[in-house]
């Protein structure tokens, strides 16, 4: 019984996080200034023009302003600095074939990584077996006169 | 004069250095050289201290005949910035890394004793280490060179550098913990060279480890500050090459300090965990040679000299040697036993630096991408925020997960009424929570999802502290008490943990619910920006020894009318042309008011300001981390103190064959 209230309760919970997380934030994000944060300033030292106090930076931020007022798209916006300075003016790399390896090599590693454990985890030292652990942990219980496993760091 | 002084100390630190290799090598090998060994160590102290003194007095004495003096330093510079003038360049910096090294050496080697042949291998290799900088300050970062003739005074320190105090405590914080790190290093390749990572030697690098990572920790701290305080975007973090290079090593040892408990716990983990140390020490070499070396750039590159590649092939010769011995050797330390499945407390841990791991593996990656690249197809990339944060934010989300489930279960086998009821509580709370944030309005995803997982974190060490205090007599209060002073390292981690969870709350909100608007104001007009109400009072000039402040005079206007001074102003210091400006910050319980200038003129001002949600859970966050940390390094300090007495000798035989692993 109290184990259904406690799934209920969680699944309504849940569902009610979920609805919400979809419906979405009430109020939009500054559009000018996430663009800007993707943005390189040239002139600083790898700030992006939205956090960068350099005049550069301010101009720059003035054309995006310019160009969201226009009605222009953020692709479009950032194709626009793309065009002018390289790629290299986005702080987001990106996935283009110079990339592939700065995005690829992570997966590898995590793939890598979940092998190499489940490699260590599968030794050939047998886990105890759940009854004969109740058994022991029933006679230390008894000897130590106290309910709880220990445990300490 | 003094200029002579230093290079002799940084002399008899360089020959005190040979001693130290050639005598701890010999004691390693089982001669009895560990008198001779403590007397190098004596030496090699005495040389660090007498070369750090001698910049600092030339530097309080304005000696302008030293380079060093008289590229950084000018007469009207006031204290401290002085005397953080010492570590602000280059060669100042390297001559305080060999200070915190040869100390570091000297508190390995003061008391070591002819049977203890792990430590006289660690003093042998920190020996080797400190010739290494030694030998450096004399060469290519030598501060003490004579400049003829002496110039009159000198163009004083770079101007973010003596804008505010903090800048005076992040660096050394950064070296203590950066330094710090070269000892278990030094202890790991001991293990290695002796076939010894027994109970004995985990003692020790945990003890090490954990008092560097809380310095490390608190170094990153003040350095989140001060960008936050003085660089006026109004961010702590920008994911540039430096932070990352600091964030490298801090990440790897809280990796380690956490598989250690592992290996003290059911003896796992044991090459792994000398493999963590080797990363964690090559990783702070690599940092120190981006921060140094010009190769990328960053906020941070103030120089750029020959002690790059230098510093570079330090980091090969160091990662090639370690990593080779661990190849050869690697077999000779290992128990051989096994973790047997993910859900329990040490398969936990495993997770935990898979993470780690893998978090460092990207933020590596990250860092050193654009570089590579260059180098070999002469293309140029960024890799900015964008993409660190988008492993950074779900791997995060997976640490505090890990983190409150990690600690509720037990070592090796668990069943699963007893996980299911442990995490039940903390769970359905974060899930309350959630619906509770969806409820009122906040629904940006990374808000709701971060503060989700940070209830379960704080859910989860509730239910540990009540698990623990249920059969303890007395009353709740006094009963938690007890059992928090019976294992302050365990207590220490979860306030850590609680701490992390903190942190996570606050840089969601501020990331996401943070907004800016730019307005321009007339003297006295008054006007309602980001959500506060603010008025322009005017523009002050204030004249000092070392710089000219102009000061604009702003009024925050509260709703009930109260009303708070805020004074942003243009610091122009006499060595430069470009003024540094100095936002300033209202703190708040809900949130920071933040006003950064862009123009200024007699009566016209152009401000940013951002409105930033609960700013401090941040700095709080942050602060239970450090604090943490120290409660934990405090208390494996004071239990050991207690057992000593009784001799439990489980933790120190000296061939370092686990006894007990418990």
């Amino acid at each position: 019984m109290r184990r259904w209230l406690v799934t209920g309760a969680a699944l309504t919970l849940a569902a009610v996080v979920a609805v919400g997380l979809v419906l979405g934030p009430t109020t939009g994000a500054d559009r000018v200034e996430s663009i800007g944060q993707g943005i390189r300033c040239p002139v600083c030292q790898g700030e992006s023009i939205a956090d960068s106090p350099s005049t550069t930076a301010r101009e720059m931020m003035d054309v995006v302003r310019e160009q969201v007022a226009a009605g222009r798209s953020d692709q479009e916006i950032l194709d626009y600095f793309t065009a002018r300075y390289g790629r290299w003016i986005l702080l987001d790399p990106g996935l283009t074939a110079q990339t592939v390896a700065l995005w690829a090599l992570p997966l590898l590693a995590a793939a890598g990584g979940i092998v190499v454990i489940r490699r260590q985890l599968a030794g050939d030292e047998p886990a105890p077996d759940g009854d004969e652990l109740e058994q022991l942990r029933d006679r230390v219980a008894r000897l130590r006169g106290s309910g709880e496993t220990v445990h300490g760091q | 004069m003094t200029g002579t002084i230093g290079t002799a100390g940084t002399a008899l630190a360089l020959v005190s250095a040979v001693a130290l290799v050639v005598f701890g090598w010999a004691g390693a090998r089982g001669r009895a050289t560990a008198g001779l060994v403590r007397t190098s160590a004596r030496l090699l102290l005495l040389g660090g201290v007498v070369a750090m003194s001698s910049l600092v007095t030339a530097l309080l004495r304005d000696d302008f005949s030293l380079s060093y003096v008289a590229e950084t330093h000018a007469r009207a510079t006031p204290f401290p910035y002085d005397v953080a003038t010492a570590w602000a360049a280059l060669e100042g910096s390297i001559v305080l890394w060999l200070l915190v090294l040869v100390a570091c050496t000297w508190l390995v080697a003061r008391a070591v004793r002819s049977e203890d042949r792990l430590g006289l291998g660690a003093a042998a290799v920190l020996g080797m280490v400190s010739l290494f900088f030694a030998g450096l300050v004399l060469t290519a970062a030598n501060p003490f060179a004579a400049v003829t003739p002496v110039p009159v005074d000198g163009p004083g320190p770079n101007p973010l550098l003596q804008n505010n105090p903090l800048m005076a405590v992040h660096p050394p914080l950064l070296y203590l913990g950066y330094v710090g790190l070269s000892v278990p290093f030094a202890f790991g390749m001991s293990a290695l060279a002796l076939g010894d990572a027994g109970r004995a030697w985990l003692d020790r690098t945990r003890r090490w480890t954990i008092g560097a990572w809380v310095l490390l920790t608190a170094g990153i701290a003040v350095g989140a500050l001060w960008s936050y305080e003085v660089l006026g975007w109004g961010g702590y973090w920008a994911w540039d090459p430096v932070e990352n290079a600091s964030l490298l090593p801090w990440l790897t040892a809280t990796a380690f300090l956490h598989s250690a408990i592992a290996q003290a716990r059911r003896d796992v983990l044991r090459a792994w965990n000398v493999a963590l140390l080797i990363a964690t020490y090559s990783l702070t070499i690599l940092g120190t040679f981006l921060t140094r070396s010009g190769v990328v750039a960053s906020v941070h590159s103030f120089s750029q000299s020959a002690v790059g590649p230098i510093l570079l092939g330090f980091f090969v010769v160091v990662l090639a040697s370690s990593l080779g011995l661990l190849a050869r050797r690697g077999h000779l330390i290992t128990s051989g036993r096994r973790i047997d499945r993910v859900v329990s407390r040490e398969g936990m841990f495993l997770v935990n630096n898979l993470l780690l791991s893998l978090l460092t593996f990207v933020v590596v990656l990250g860092t050193t991408y654009p570089i590579v690249l260059e180098a070999v197809t002469g293309s140029q990339v960024s890799v900015g925020r964008p993409f660190f944060d988008r492993f950074a934010v779900p791997m995060s989300w997976l640490l505090l997960a890990a983190a409150a489930v990690g600690p509720l279960l037990p070592y090796r086998a668990v069943r699963r009424e007893v996980v299911l009821r442990r995490l039940t509580p903390p769970v359905l709370a974060g899930l309350a929570a959630g619906a509770v944030l969806v409820v009122t309005g906040v629904r940006t995803p990374s808000v709701v999802v971060t503060t989700m997982l940070a209830v379960v974190v704080a859910g989860a060490v509730a239910v540990d502290l009540t698990g623990r205090t249920a059969d303890v007599p007395g009353g709740r209060v006094r009963a938690a008490a007890r059992v928090v002073r019976a294992n302050l390292p365990w207590w220490g981690g979860q306030l850590a943990h609680l701490g992390l969870a903190v942190a996570a709350v606050g840089v969601a909100t501020t990331g996401a619910l943070t907004t800016i608007e730019e307005t321009t104001l007339s003297t006295s007009e008054q006007a309602d920006v980001a959500g506060v109400s603010l008025r322009f009072d005017g523009r002050e000039v204030v004249e000092e020894e070392h710089r000219t402040s102009q000061v604009a005079r702003f009024t925050l206007v509260g709703q009930d009318g109260s009303e708070t001074a805020l004074d942003p102003r243009l610091n122009l210091y006499n060595n430069s042309t470009q003024p540094v400006a100095t936002p300033a910050v209202d703190r708040g319980i809900t949130r920071d008011v933040y006003v950064s200038l862009r123009r200024l003129e007699e009566n016209v001002v152009t401000i940013e300001v951002l409105h930033r949600p609960l700013q401090w859970l941040l700095w709080v966050g942050l602060t239970m981390i450090v604090t943490g940390g120290g409660v934990a390094a405090l208390g494996r300090r004071s239990a050991r103190r207690r057992s000593a007495p009784t001799g439990q000798p489980a933790t120190t035989t000296r061939t370092g064959k686990p006894v007990g692993s418990s």
